[in-house]
């Protein structure tokens, strides 16, 4: 009964295959049945690999634990919701979670376009298969989730082995999949750019069609590395959030290249040039998806979130080598066509300031592509593997940072095609100079370090800039209208949701870069400590009240108790913990003790203690705005459900048509 | 080609020049070669670099704790070579006899005073059932 799982996904790979000799054989012939039959067998397959899912979410939640899968992912101790996750946190499971994503977007598609874009749905539909079989050929040849463990094997008996308990976090249930839905994602306007290229509509249409099948992932894709942060942040006790390692680095640079893109489609949109550029970008984006998979899957870089290294690596390197060549191949064949037939046509425009966007996205992630590529690279060419580590993707990464920063602000105020230079100072007037302020109010009030002082300058200097845009904007809607402000400022949104939906984002990010300033504030200090005895940190006091060993049910838990006080008064009360869970015994757990501020955190771990001395280490830390990075990415993501949300009149014209 | 379009394309060239020097030049201060203990014992000296990432094996019944815990001394092995390291901070969960780890740092005569260190598990989040000493672990 088991096994069935497998022979799903066996017959999907064969509807596959019948899905791209249709669909070419439809390309051919024009013959609609064919149309008909690619599509139909192509939604088959997906159906499928979601049936074949859910067997394996059913087998992980009944505990059969004669399925090898299951036992190594799955325990008798662990708990309901985090037995789904067993689905994400193999190899196998993970690799058959992104074939059933992949499935989920190709149904919403296929039934979203099921009488539009008629010229380009074969091609997408091939583009489709082509991913989706060789996701089916990795899992179903070499990642087989199904497969039964040998007779006899002890874990069976002993009720499976259970998900580290690492991985037993809330952050960690909605992570990888906002992770995967992103990276999956991707794979629709790749697709349609694929078929636009082929049948050279290279018109604005394809984006347009793609434009929320692009947000989506985005958005997606964003709150997954936030929440990735976030994990690292709240349970794996180091205090920090991000550390340039290769899988962070992997999920990151799709997001950059697609940032990129988001930003440079409305100029296709608006002026109909940088056709060249948005295909590439959304291919660099799309193949970046499958590099980090491949990344993350091989083993190639150690890494915190290594997998066993297997021999996957060479089919998702060859995978990605033919996406590449074949893409190279379209875009040569094409290149006359895709030629732009307006130009720039000034340094001090929109459509300029859209352009150093671009490029200053590109440079972080040649940047970050570069560093992450290291030692991979400095073995082939030196001999030896030379890492770089945290210092130099922030000394690499600040200064590029710091222009897009100012990018955020100087390109909405730039005017299309050309700004006068008296536009360019009335828009520029107050924006300058309230930054400036700013800068030299931080600085007056000691912030000496040059990125927090110029950080906060300039996002002061962006938040006026949209906060005027807003006022004028409304201001000029009050007296054309006649409504009332909120009013005036509801519809004026609601008519351009992409562009102040991009506002709310852009407000995100500045929260964002204020986090990320607070860290060069960062106070720590690690410290040994009796019972009863305390130190100073940052004009708190923090005593060791006491510590215990507490038996529970799932682990044994060693705890301090740790009473801060500041000028006498008490603040909190810490109990950080280093668990001992059943099954792990050889890795204890740090559970971190965090008292959330919105302008500081006191975060605070414990280690071991000393036999001999009676006393235990704790390693206490002050970490200014972490909030701001969590609050900023959640504003993030309000800002990009405002823009994908269709304006009122759009709604009303749906409704209309169904 | 247009005047206009001649700036842009300088433009974007250099931009690209530029950050392509920005990325690689300043590479050299943070490079931390990835070397053997016998390799840095050896050739450590002649080396640019000040940094050095080792790999290897904690000694069995090596480590010595300060007093107040904080500061530990182990002796790290790697094949038949050996080097005393030292490590100011909280050890990571995982360090013990016989750990993996990776230590970051720079030697000062025989010591290797290390500024990070790492318990290196391949099986951290995967339990590879077909490492020896795994299977028997997991027996009790």
């Amino acid at each position: 009964m088991v096994q069935l799982g497998g022979t799903l996904l066996q017959i999907a790979f064969l509807l596959g295959v019948v899905t791209l000799v249709a669909s070419a054989w439809y390309v051919k012939t024009l013959d609609l049945r064919f149309y008909v039959g690619g599509r139909r067998s192509l939604m088959t397959a997906c159906g499928l690999v979601l049936i074949a899912t859910a067997t394996l979410v059913q087998q992980l939640m009944v505990g059969n634990y004669a399925l090898e899968y299951v036992a190594r992912y799955s325990s008798r101790a662990t708990e309901g919701l985090y037995k789904i996750a067993g689905l994400w946190a193999g190899m196998e499971g993970s690799l058959l979670f992104w074939a059933a994503i992949l499935s989920i977007y190709i149904l919403l598609v296929s039934y979203s376009n099921r009488s539009a874009n008629r010229s380009l749905m074969p091609y997408v539909n091939m583009v489709f298969a082509v991913v989706l079989l060789f996701f089916l050929l990795v899992i179903v040849n070499f990642e087989n989730p199904f497969t039964l463990l040998p007779a006899g094997t002890t874990i069976e008996a002993r009720g499976g082995t259970g998900l580290n308990p690492q991985l037993t976090h809330p952050a960690m249930l909605i992570h990888p999949p906002m992770l995967y839905l992103g990276y999956v994602g991707f794979v629709v306007p790749f697709a349609f750019a694929v078929a636009a290229l082929i049948t050279n509509r290279l018109d604005a249409t394809w984006i347009r069609s793609t434009r929320v099948w692009t947000l989506w992932p985005w958005l997606f894709l964003g709150v997954g590395v936030i929440l990735g942060g976030y994990w690292a942040y709240a349970e794996l006790g180091w205090g920090g959030y991000w550390a340039w390692d290769p899988v962070e680095n992997a999920s990151f640079l799709p997001w950059l290249t697609g940032t990129a893109y988001l930003h440079s489609v409305i100029i296709q949109e608006k002026k109909n040039m940088l056709r060249m550029w948005n295909v590439i970008l959304i291919m660099i984006t799309f193949i970046l998806t499958i590099f980090g998979t491949y990344l993350t899957r091989s083993g190639i870089l150690s890494s915190v979130h290594a997998f066993a290294s297997t021999d996957l690596g060479i089919w998702f390197f060859g995978f990605v080598v033919l996406i590449i060549a074949f893409c190279t191949a379209l875009l040569i064949w094409r290149k006359d066509e895709l030629t732009s037939t307006s130009q720039l046509e000034s340094f001090t425009s929109r459509e300029s300031g859209f352009l150093f966007n671009n490029m200053l996205f590109l440079a972080l992630t040649m940047a970050i592509l570069w560093g992450t590529m290291f030692p991979i690279l400095s073995e082939a060419v030196r001999g030896i593997q030379i890492t770089v580590g945290s210092p130099y993707f922030n000394r690499i990464t600040s200064p590029i940072g710091m222009l897009l920063l100012a990018m955020i602000g100087v390109g909405p105020l730039l005017a299309w095609r050309k700004t006068s230079r008296s536009t360019l100072l009335r828009n520029f007037k107050w924006p300058v100079s309230t930054g400036l302020a700013a800068m030299a109010v931080a600085m007056f009030l000691g912030v000496r370090k040059f990125y927090p002082a110029l950080t906060l300058g300039l996002v002061v200097f962006v938040f006026t800039g949209i906060v005027l845009e807003v006022f004028h904007g409304v201001t000029a809607r009050k007296r054309m209208t006649g409504e009332g402000t909120w009013t005036a400022l509801l519809s004026m949104v609601d008519k351009n949701r992409t562009r102040y939906g991009g506002y709310i984002v852009h407000i995100g990010i500045l929260l964002m870069f204020i986090g990320f300033a607070g860290r060069a504030f960062t106070k720590e200090q690690d410290v040994s400590l009796g019972k009863g005895e305390s130190m100073v940190l940052g004009g708190y006091t923090f005593t060791l009240d006491n510590f215990y060993t507490q038996q529970r049910p799932t682990h044994t838990a060693f705890v301090a108790d740790v009473a801060v006080t500041r000028e006498h008064k008490p603040v909190t009360m810490l109990h950080p913990e280093r668990r001992i869970y059943a099954n792990f015994e050889e890795t204890p757990n740090t559970e971190v003790a965090i008292y959330s501020r919105p302008l500081q955190d006191i975060y605070a771990i414990v280690g071991g203690m000393n036999p001999d001395t009676q006393k235990i280490v704790l390693k206490i830390m002050l970490n200014p705005l972490v909030q701001m990075v969590w609050i900023g990415g959640f504003i993030m993501m309000l800002g990009t459900l405002v823009t994908i949300r269709p304006s009122r009149a759009e709604r009303k014209l749906r409704a209309a048509e169904a | 080609m247009p005047k206009q379009r001649r700036k842009f394309v300088v433009l974007i060239v250099a931009f690209t020049i530029v950050t392509f020097g920005w990325i690689t030049i300043g590479t050299g201060a943070d490079e931390v070669p990835y070397v053997s203990i016998s390799h840095l014992l050896s050739e450590g000296h002649t080396m640019v670099q000040e940094n050095f990432r080792l790999g290897g094996y904690v000694e069995e019944g090596s480590i010595v704790y300060a007093d107040d815990h904080l500061t530990v001394e182990f002796t790290m092995l790697q094949e038949d070579a050996r080097l005393k390291v030292r490590f100011t901070g909280l050890a990571p969960d995982m360090f013990k006899d016989d750990a993996e780890v990776i230590v970051e740092g720079r030697l000062q005569g025989d010591l290797f005073v290390a500024n990070n260190l790492m318990t290196k598990c391949a099986s951290r989040y995967e339990v590879d059932l077909t490492e020896p000493g795994i299977e028997a672990h997991m027996e009790i």
